[in-house]
């Protein structure tokens, strides 16, 4: 093959090479199964990542006086005086300063009753932020 | 010497043109880099960073031009991330534009940049400097962009090997997934090492099941339990066939002697008091409701035969030395008259008669049995002194996030390749991966099945420095002797409780320092009779039966050994006005909203009305002081209360119950 035969060649490889890159257009994105499993359990608690943190410290820590959904309906509810908020319709719940407020400092610092205690020496920062944020999705849920 | 210039025109024109290609490409390159993206970002952060600061601020701010890194040599990562995110460590930024945001969370105070970078727990191309070669969404050939924020903590992982690591639900919730579904026993997973999963043995399981069951759960374990924790085997009929009569003859030890019984007069009320009186629920789930720590009873009638349910039920160690069920102390009248109620309630309508046992004779068919046993690898959970031990029959997870994405199976599906797409589907469908598979099919949920992938994801091929890793503390075994000794087995107080970790986690109460903690008198009564010490917990201290003897055993030791000194040093001499201050303090903290004192208060703690004969000052004292030392997530909270305050309750709650201890003292304790 003469050297200009072999240039020739080339040329016209590389120049099918670029019009079929250009030709095949976008490609179908491939699937992530395991991104969308957690994604769809996500959609179905209607929690984003940080909420469905701060729910699960809810759970824990809350829940067995303000409820499981946050209504004011735990199990000991029925002992207190007064008793727990329905935090899906309070206000309060949807101010974050306050919300830290009295998660931090007992409800007693906020000028309310002593029953809901101070958890500041017991949860960290992180997982009061985390409280705070699953409380104001509460008023975004539908009933 | 005479120079001539030979070089002809050509040569000439040749270098000229190279001179001007030459410059072209300098003057592009210093083009190219005036215009970097990162450049561009900069100068938007200093705009951002005027209208953020005041100029006294802006004085002290430092100056942001050139690139910025973090060089970690012990992790081998070079994080340029900085250079564009610069705001991230200062909280003026917070609520900033991408990509100048404060990092959110307090993750930074616990993760300095300086110390871990950014792609430790992001991923990612951490030497790029523009958006795309970070490689922030996924890009062809990089085999570790950016996780997405709702996988970031299989990074958590790689260094916090904590079973139960605190914040990474998902990764916690998967490791637990691994532990009781017992992947180590056919695969070596770091992380998991020393833990054994505890199936049944199987060496005497011809005279335990019924045949058609047997069946029925080798071709799908949850036809017959929803929960079951066997996988499915996908096994022909020829196998279960033959699986079935390899271990029906499996009769090595024939169940205790229950000719005598007289089961035709077997009481079922009876049964049933007893059931509920020894607390069956707390470990062993019915419809759906009760323990995990059992397998589930309510079609119990289906499975297992009469004579070695009587058997097994009144010595469980016998058969299963490993089992984590207590031996009760009742009489053979009561064990019928358990049995009988379990047959008779905990069974599906159509269960038949019960047919004798058959021995089976055909070798071949035993021998076909025995090696799909061994094949499928059944010794990995189950033991059977027939079959010798077969060792881990899947690979190694060692390293398996760090395996090449592309060298992967994924079956003709056309995820992206990447080692958590193939970790889930292997896990949530092993078989459709275009490779036969030994595999079991688990029935794990999808979201399930991620959260082991994320737990999975976390496991790397690790040369981390020991500094990064936050482990797993070793749990020391704790087997005490002597008669005490003999009592703990028996009554299996380590399926429940805790010593130095060691043991289950069903109760709340770990006893390393329970003689410090409890009054003796008190502990001795509540062995013989334990009753609820928080009305809202479900799963409680069986009842026993123990002789009186047993009790005295149990309480004195455990008030000479298991001690701390600290509580037992506490001054106890406490005035009636620190008694009257603690009342008050009672009320002004708001403690009757958990505590039922009375019948006022609430039922999320224990009852107080006793407290003063059944806890010991110091440990009261102590607990109020600082819980979350003593139980870590307790629902106790920490008041921060001062010495004198917390000494002040401590008077109050040691006055309560005093003269009930005094009485209890009166000669009638153990």
């Amino acid at each position: 093959m003469t050297g200009r035969a072999w240039h020739a060649s080339a040329v016209t490889v590389l120049a099918l090479m670029t019009s079929a890159a250009c030709r095949s257009g976008p490609r179908p994105q491939p699937g992530d199964p395991m991104l969308d499993a957690i994604r769809a359990e996500e959609r179905e608690g209607k929690l984003t990542y940080v909420e469905s943190q701060g729910r699960r410290l809810f759970v824990h820590y809350c829940a067995t006086c303000h409820g499981d959904d946050a209504r004011g309906d735990g199990q000991n509810a029925s002992n207190l005086n007064p008793p727990p908020p329905d935090m899906t319709v309070s206000r309060m719940s949807q101010d974050p300063a306050l919300t830290r407020r009295v998660i931090a400092e007992g409800s007693a610092a906020v000028g309310r009753s002593p029953l809901s205690p101070p958890w500041g020496r017991s949860l960290s920062q992180q997982q009061i932020d985390y409280l705070v944020a699953y409380c104001q999705s509460l008023g975004r849920e539908t009933p | 010497m005479e120079v001539r210039n030979i070089a002809p025109l050509r040569l000439h024109l040749l270098f000229a043109g190279l001179g001007i290609t030459f410059l072209l490409i300098f003057s592009w390159v210093l083009f190219h880099e005036e215009a970097a993206e990162w450049r561009t970002t900069q100068a938007r952060f200093r705009q951002l960073e005027g209208d953020v600061k005041n100029p006294h601020q802006l004085a002290e701010a430092a100056s942001v031009g050139g690139l910025r890194q973090v060089w970690l040599p012990d992790l081998g990562r070079i994080d340029r991330c900085e250079t564009c995110h610069l705001g991230i460590d200062d909280p003026a930024f917070a609520g900033a534009p991408a990509p100048f945001a404060t990092h959110p969370g307090t993750w930074l105070a616990t993760h300095p940049t300086g110390r871990f970078g950014c792609t430790p727990c992001h991923d990612g191309q951490g030497q790029a400097t523009d958006y795309a070669a970070a490689a922030h969404r996924p890009q062809p050939f990089v085999t570790r962009p950016m996780r997405p924020l709702e996988t970031i903590e299989a990074n958590c992982g790689t260094c916090h090997r904590a079973l139960d690591p605190t914040d990474a639900p998902r990764l916690a919730e998967g490791r637990r997934l691994i532990a009781e579904s017992g992947c180590f026993g056919c695969h070596e997973i770091p992380g998991f090492e020393g833990m054994t999963f505890r199936g049944p043995a199987l060496d005497s399981v011809g005279y335990k099941v019924r045949p058609a069951w047997l069946a029925s759960w080798l071709k799908d374990p949850k036809s017959y339990l929803a929960q079951s924790k066997m996988g499915n085997f996908r096994l022909s009929p020829d196998e279960i066939g033959s699986l079935q009569g390899f271990l029906l003859s499996q009769r090595m030890q024939v169940p205790l002697d229950s000719t005598g019984v007289d089961w035709k007069n077997a009481d079922t009320a009876n049964g049933r008091a007893l059931f509920g009186e020894l607390r069956c629920v707390s470990c062993h789930a019915v419809n759906g409701r009760g323990g995990t720590m059992g397998p589930e009873l309510t079609n119990i009638g289906d499975k297992v035969r009469r004579d070695w349910l009587f058997s097994y039920l009144k010595d469980p160690h016998r058969v299963q030395a490993d089992t984590p069920m207590l031996q009760y102390r009742l009489n053979d009248a009561q064990w019928r008259d358990l049995t009988a109620f379990l047959l008779e309630q905990y069974s599906s309508a159509d269960t038949g008669a019960e047919p004798p046992p058959v021995t089976y004779q055909d070798a071949r068919l035993l021998a076909a049995g025995r090696a799909v046993f061994e094949r499928r690898g059944c010794s990995s959970c189950h033991r059977l002194a027939a079959i010798k031990e077969t060792g881990r029959i899947g690979p190694s997870l060692a390293g398996i996030a760090d395996r090449d994405p592309d060298e992967l199976p994924y079956g003709g599906s056309t995820v992206r390749h990447t080692t958590d797409n193939y970790i889930f589907l292997k896990v949530l469908l092993p078989d459709t991966l275009g490779q036969p598979s030994g595999m079991p099919t688990f029935g794990f949920s999808p979201a399930d099945a991620a959260r082991i992938t994320l737990a999975l994801a976390s496991i790397r091929k690790s040369d981390l420095p020991a500094s990064y890793v936050v482990g797993r503390p070793a749990l020391v075994p704790y087997r005490p002797g002597g008669k005490f000794g003999e009592l703990v087995m028996r009554y299996r107080c380590l399926s429940c409780h805790t010593v130095g970790g060691f043991g289950g986690d069903l109760s709340t109460v770990p006893l390393d320092r329970i003689g410090s903690q409890l009054q003796r008198d008190y502990l001795a009564n509540y062995l013989l009779n334990p009753g609820a010490v928080r009305v809202s917990v479900e799963a409680r201290m069986p009842v026993f039966h123990l002789s009186p003897d047993e009790a005295k055993t149990i309480a004195d030791y455990v008030s000479m050994v298991f001690l701390d000194d600290r509580f037992d040093r506490y001054d106890t001499k406490f005035t009636s006005a620190e008694a009257r201050r603690g009342q008050e303090l009672y009320g002004q903290l708001g403690c009757q909203a958990c505590h039922q004192l009375g019948t006022k208060g609430g039922y999320v703690g224990p009852e107080l009305s006793t407290t003063g004969a059944r806890l010991k000052p110091g440990w009261i004292a102590a607990w109020l002081s600082t819980p979350q030392t003593y139980k870590p997530g307790t629902l106790q909270p920490d008041y921060g209360l001062s010495g004198a305050d917390a000494r002040a309750l401590t008077a109050y709650l040691t006055s309560l119950g005093r003269s009930d201890a005094a009485k209890a003292r009166g000669g009638k304790t153990p």
